[in-house]
């Protein structure tokens, strides 16, 4: 398992990034569509694991960036993701938190709120405690 | 459309009741010590990973925790320099007096105003609910006490120059 990771990055950091930006295109997409669960969960889905490489850590949190932005119904948008990715948007919204970029903050602070409602303190809590998977 | 700042406040007080979960935890390189390991950082595996919350470019609030204590340094909005004057000496007056309010750190973190340390010993001795509840306490009076100095120090400065001039009219 950790020859696997190691493996991961030293050849696979451009397939990522490239499968990163396959990834942006379809979020595109969705979004022109008005599709934003489908983009997020898109986004959130294909988070690269064990990577330490930040280039691929930054291509996968602009994309992500980008999908929560255009969220206006944050309420509808919990209710239609499933539970198992409220940790990595919890992740990826304490990212956004420490960018310091006005509208960025705002946006994160409306759903670090409802998000906190419904998966309570553990989420965050996994979020603090996990060193090995960052975004 | 929700108030930012009361979003904000609710955030670092989410963040801290998940994170301040502290136990004892005697140190491990030397016999016989306990230290905050937030502020040695001596072992990795001891520490969680620090959460940087922005409430815009000019406020934000580093939390930092480990196993045995926990780190907050707020950066307090300074609008223009008689404010950066104003917060700078009130906060060091506070922190100057550090053992009076005993989770305060002496001097701030590098980069921000203020700084608070917690250790599993204040959240033996104090509740931790009330503990959140100062620093929230803390900051949203901040605010409030520097504008309440702001205004003093313009009205005195009006009064003093209205008696100086007086004498030539």
């Amino acid at each position: 398992m950790a020859g696997a990771a190691e493996f991961v990055e030293a050849d696979n950091a451009e397939a990522i990034i490239t499968r990163i930006e396959t990834k942006s295109r379809k979020i595109e997409s969705l979004l022109k569509q008005f599709k934003h669960v489908e983009a997020l969960k898109t986004a959130l889905e294909g988070s690269p694991p064990k990577t330490r490489d930040e280039r691929c850590k930054s291509a996968n949190w602009i994309v992500v960036h980008r999908a929560i932005m255009v969220i206006k119904d944050i309420d509808g948008m919990l209710n239609a993701l499933d539970v198992e990715y409220y940790d990595i948007l919890m992740k990826y919204l304490y990212r956004g938190l420490s960018t310091g970029d006005r509208p960025t903050c705002d946006q994160c602070l409306k759903i670090h709120e409802k998000l906190t409602e419904r998966a309570g303190l553990g989420c965050i809590l996994r979020c603090l405690t996990d060193t090995v998977n960052t975004v | 459309m929700a108030n930012p700042l009361r979003l904000y406040l609710a955030c670092i007080k989410n963040t801290l009741e998940a994170a301040m979960c502290l136990q004892n935890f005697p140190c491990q390189e030397v016999e016989r010590h306990n230290k905050p390991e937030v502020e040695l950082k001596t072992s990795p595996e001891l520490l969680l990973n620090p959460v940087l919350i922005c409430l815009n470019e000019a406020e934000k609030c580093l939390i930092e925790t480990s196993i045995n204590s926990l780190r907050i340094s707020l950066k307090v909005k300074q609008a223009d320099e008689l404010e950066n004057i104003l917060t700078k000496k009130f906060l060091r007056f506070l922190s100057m007096r550090a053992e009076a309010f005993q989770v305060l750190r002496r001097k701030p973190v590098q980069g921000y105003d203020i700084s608070f340390l917690i250790t599993n010993y204040h959240c033996e001795e104090m509740q931790k609910q009330k503990l959140i509840d100062f620093i929230v306490q803390f900051m949203e009076d901040i605010e409030k006490e520097i504008t309440e100095l702001k205004i003093s120090v313009n009205t005195r400065g009006k009064l003093v120059a209205t008696e100086f001039l007086k004498q030539f009219m």
